[in-house]
This record gives C-alpha cells, sequence and structure tokens, in this order.
C-alpha cells in the first residue's frame, strides 16, 4: 500500500487522469444503467396493469360475459381474465369515493357496467385481442393501453440500443485513454523494467505495481461515483416520488430474480455497487494488462 | 559451470558477432574477455544472460543448455547471475538501498532478510554510511560500487561485468577491482574489459577475441591482441 501511494505521489498527473476518465465513464455508467432498469420496471409496472378492458351493456347476462371470458382463455393469447361484476364495480366505486358522500348518492350498481379485465401473455397480442373484443355482441366500450404499452416498449428498446451503444464507445475511449496513461508511466520506469527483466522478473512481477495502482484508482472512482449517485437519488427523491404517485413499486426481473428498482432496495443497491466496481477495477486492469504487454514481450534475438 | 560449444552468432544483417567459439568456466573462476570493439566480448555475455540466441552451438550455463530456451523460461537462471554495466544503470528515483534491493524484492524475500543481506552488501562495497544517498549524491565510483552491489546480492554467483572501469579514472578503477577481488572466491566473475593494467596485473584467466574468434585462452594471462 505504501508503494502504491508513493506511485501515485510521484506521478499525480497520471494518476488523476486515469482517476477522472474512469469517474466521468462509470458516473455515466450508473445513470444509464439505473434509467434502462427503471423504464423496465416502469414498462413491468404497465403491463401489469388491466390491458385491454370490455364494458358490457346493461342488458347482457353474467352468463354471455363469461361465455366471452372462456372464448378469451381458450384462445392461448390471454394470461387471465378478470370478471367484474355490476357489485364488484359498485363495490370498487364506493371504495374510491369514500369520502364523497355526494357521488355515492348518485350512483346504483345498475348504473355501473359489468367489465372484462384481460393480461395478454404479450402485449403484441392486445391489437388482436381487442379486435376480437369490438365484434362482442352487447359490448358498450372497449378500452386497451396498446399506445401506453407500445410507447415504453419503443422507449426502452431505443434506450437499450442507446445504451448500449454508448457504454460500449465509453468503455472502448476509456480503455484507450487510460492505455495511453499507461504507457506514459511504463515509458518513465523503462530503465528499472529493463533492469528487472535481467535481474529475472517475471512478466507478472513487473506488470503487479502497475495493475495494482490502476485497480486501486477503479476502486476509489467506482466508490466516488457511488456515493455522488446516491446522493442525487437522494435529492431526487422528492421529485420522483410526486412523479410517480400512485406506483407503489417498480422491479426488474433479472434470471427469474426480482429486484426492486423504485424505491431502490437494499439489493438492487448492492448490486449496482458491485457491478460498478467490478467495471471500474475491470477496465483499469484491462487497459493496464494491455499497455505493459507491449513492453513485456522480450523476445530473444 | 558455463560451457560454450562450437558457438557462433550471427546478426540479422549477417555478420558474425561469434564464429566457433568453445571454452568452459569453472564454477567460482574469475575471467577476463578481452579484445578489440565488436570482437564478440558482449556477445559472450549477453548469450551467458540468455539475452541472445547463439546461431549454432551450445551454451550451458548452471547445467543448463539455454542455447533455444525462451527469454521468459530463462527468469529463474537469471536470478543467480548479476550484471554490472559500463553506465551503472543506478535508478534515479532510488536511493541506494532500493537500488542494492531491487533483485531481493524480485526474489520476493523477506523485508528483514533484504534488510540484513543490503546492509552486508554495502559494507563489503564501502557504501553502508550511504544507503540513504540518491545516486546524484554519489561520484561515479561509488555508482558502481551500487551496480557492483545489486549484482552481488540475492545468492547470484555469477557476475557478468562489462566495462565496469570503463567510466572511471584509474584509483577508483583499482578499488572496484579490490571488490571483485573480494568476492572471487565465492563467485564466478567474468569480467569485459579493454584495460590493460588491470588484466596484466592481476594474473587471472583471460578470453582473447578477436572478431568473433577465440584467439587465445590463457591461465594467469595478460592483456595481448
Amino acid at each position: 500500500m505504501k508503494e502504491l501511494l508513493t506511485s501515485i505521489r510521484r506521478t499525480p498527473y497520471q494518476s488523476f487522469a486515469v482517476f477522472s476518465s474512469l469517474l466521468l465513464t462509470l458516473f455515466l455508467s450508473i445513470i444509464l444503467i439505473f434509467c434502462l432498469n427503471f423504464l423496465y420496471g416502469l414498462l413491468g409496472y404497465v403491463e401489469s396493469r388491466p390491458q385491454v378492458a370490455i364494458y358490457f351493456q346493461n342488458q347482457v347476462s353474467e352468463v354471455d360475459i363469461l361465455k366471452v371470458k372462456d372464448q378469451l382463455m381458450s384462445s392461448g393469447k390471454v394470461e387471465s381474465v378478470k370478471y367484474v361484476s355490476k357489485n364488484d364495480a359498485y363495490t370498487l366505486y364506493k371504495q374510491l369515493n369514500k369520502d364523497n358522500p355526494l357521488l355515492l348518492e348518485m350512483v346504483s350498481p345498475d348504473i355501473l357496467p359489468a367489465s372484462l379485465e384481460i393480461f395478454a401473455k404479450k402485449p403484441t397480442y392486445l391489437p388482436e385481442i381487442a379486435s376480437f373484443l369490438n365484434t362482442v355482441v352487447g359490448k358498450d366500450e372497449v378500452n386497451f393501453q396498446k399506445n401506453v404499452v407500445d410507447k415504453l416498449l419503443s422507449l426502452t428498446m431505443a434506450v437499450r440500443i442507446i445504451s448500449i451503444s454508448f457504454f460500449s464507445f465509453l468503455m472502448i475511449s476509456t480503455i484507450i485513454i487510460l492505455m495511453t496513461i499507461t504507457h506514459f508511466k511504463v515509458a518513465l520506469k523503462r530503465d528499472e523494467i529493463e533492469l528487472m527483466r535481467l535481474m529475472g522478473a517475471s512478466p507478472a512481477y513487473v506488470r503487479k505495481p502497475f495493475l495494482d495502482e490502476s485497480m486501486f484508482l477503479g476502486f476509489v472512482s467506482s466508490t466516488t461515483v457511488y456515493l455522488l449517485f446516491l446522493g442525487i437519488i437522494f435529492f431526487a427523491n422528492p421529485a420522483l416520488q410526486s412523479y410517480l404517485r400512485g406506483i407503489q413499486t417498480l422491479f426488474v426481473d433479472i434470471y427469474g430474480f426480482k429486484l426492486t428498482v423504485w424505491p431502490i432496495s437494499i439489493t438492487y443497491a448492492v448490486g449496482l455497487y458491485f457491478v460498478l466496481t467490478f467495471f471500474g477495477v475491470g477496465i483499469a486492469a484491462l487497459s493496464t494488462y494491455l499497455a505493459t504487454r507491449k513492453y513485456l514481450s522480450i523476445e530473444r534475438t | 559451470m558455463i560451457q560454450f560449444e562450437n558457438v557462433s552468432k550471427l546478426y540479422p544483417l549477417g555478420n558474425a558477432a561469434l564464429s566457433d567459439v568453445t571454452f568452459t568456466i569453472e564454477d567460482n573462476e574469475f575471467v577476463f574477455l578481452v579484445g578489440t570493439s565488436g570482437a564478440g566480448k558482449t556477445t559472450i555475455l549477453n548469450l551467458i544472460l540468455g539475452d541472445l540466441y547463439p546461431t549454432s552451438g551450445s551454451v550451458i550455463v548452471d547445467d543448463q543448455d539455454i542455447s533455444n530456451k525462451k527469454y521468459t523460461k530463462l527468469e529463474e537462471l537469471r536470478k543467480h547471475i548479476g550484471v554490472v554495466f559500463q553506465d551503472f544503470k543506478v535508478l534515479q528515483d532510488k536511493d541506494v538501498f532500493e537500488n542494492v534491493a531491487l533483485g531481493l524484492h524480485i526474489q520476493q524475500l523477506s523485508k528483514k532478510k533484504i534488510r540484513e543481506e543490503v546492509s552486508e552488501v554495502l559494507s563489503l562495497v564501502g557504501l553502508e554510511d550511504k544507503k540513504q544517498h540518491f545516486p546524484v549524491q554519489l561520484s561515479a565510483g561509488e555508482l558502481q560500487r551500487v551496480a557492483i552491489a545489486r549484482a552481488l546480492c540475492g545468492d547470484r554467483h555469477i557476475i557478468l561485468a562489462d566495462e565496469p572501469t570503463g567510466n572511471l579514472d584509474p584509483k577508483t578503477t583499482w578499488d572496484i577491482m579490490k571488490i571483485f577481488k573480494k568476492i572471487e572466491h565465492e563467485r564466478t566473475i567474468i569480467i569485459a574489459t579493454h584495460n590493460t593494467d588491470i588484466v596484466n596485473s592481476m594474473k587471472k584467466r583471460v578470453l582473447v577475441l578477436k572478431q568473433g574468434k577465440l584467439l587465445k585462452d590463457m591461465q594467469k594471462g595478460g592483456y595481448e591482441l
């Protein structure tokens, strides 16, 4: 540790350049990762809402409505169908307007229509389900959130593509910057390296101090970025909460493991820190390895 | 033991640095390599160090045929060879102690062992009171002593010195040679030199090279070209 700090102190500008490049890259990366996770969480939330609803006219009997439900279930495209009878709708209405007696007085179960709330297996099935529902005899109205889901799907896809492209660009440019800086550092120690090789030092031994230093800087910058990110989330919390009012939780499904993105869970926060540190330390180590490889691949002539 | 058997070395442009050279140097022998510039002295040292491949013939060091071994396969061998250069190659950003300890760090010895061994070697070369000094604070003779101390540290029983006194005045040259004399019974010492006085005075084995050929091999010889 003492040697590592001495090396940083002896080349402060190079060390700062490594630190700041990593800081910028990791900061942009964590923002991208979080936005992407957040959007996926939002998409999951919207998909979990009733995606298509059909409201029936008053004269349609429950038996007919349940027949429509059976038809939908047998189509193979529907995940679940929930029947909301007139009474259920009235109970729900009462619950929603319990603080407004005037509204409660004006409405009776007869006025409210019975409905079916349909959840499709895939968002792409929604238009087909909606057109089928439009042909149902006795339908009053068909509502479906195709536009919302479509927009969110295309937004998520766009953010994903942009994120991957931007992330790759950031990684490659950071690796090149770090390699160039490490080249400088290696060039400064060229005599020492030559001497060490003559005295029997292995490439791994010569590379170790460079690797240790870059990995340390990778760790410090990822930790700094993480603390910055937590600070931003802490200050943005009230604004986000008011924007997301009514949405209790958002989560992403990562290989069957559900992580709560909003409000940020401990597991997600810890996972994010590990991912960030892994990238920070990984990029630093990789670029140092590549930069030193050229100088250490000595061949007898 | 170091053995050269019919060793030739051609450089890429075709000029012969060594032609069919054969000799054996026993353990703890003191040998001078003499010859004009380009005679092949440095090539012999580089072949022993495993820095060069021989074009033909075999080079055996410590019972290992190193003729065809890759650079990275010779790290263990190099840990037992100390090298002293004409231009000292002392690291400017390290003090005397750190310079001398470099080889011991490579051998991954404990800090205590490194401290003990560096102190021992520094007292051998007469620099025990200068271990905190940086190279800019030392004279040329002292710098060469640092280089010798570095070459001696850590069980390095073969010492290769390429013109070790080339940059030194006569008095300092003799001081340096006294150090080599002190250690000659424990190590194999091979010194490439142009210094006639030293070779003639020390009466050690002399290998005379001319245009890559071994011209003479004299026990207790003098400087002859």
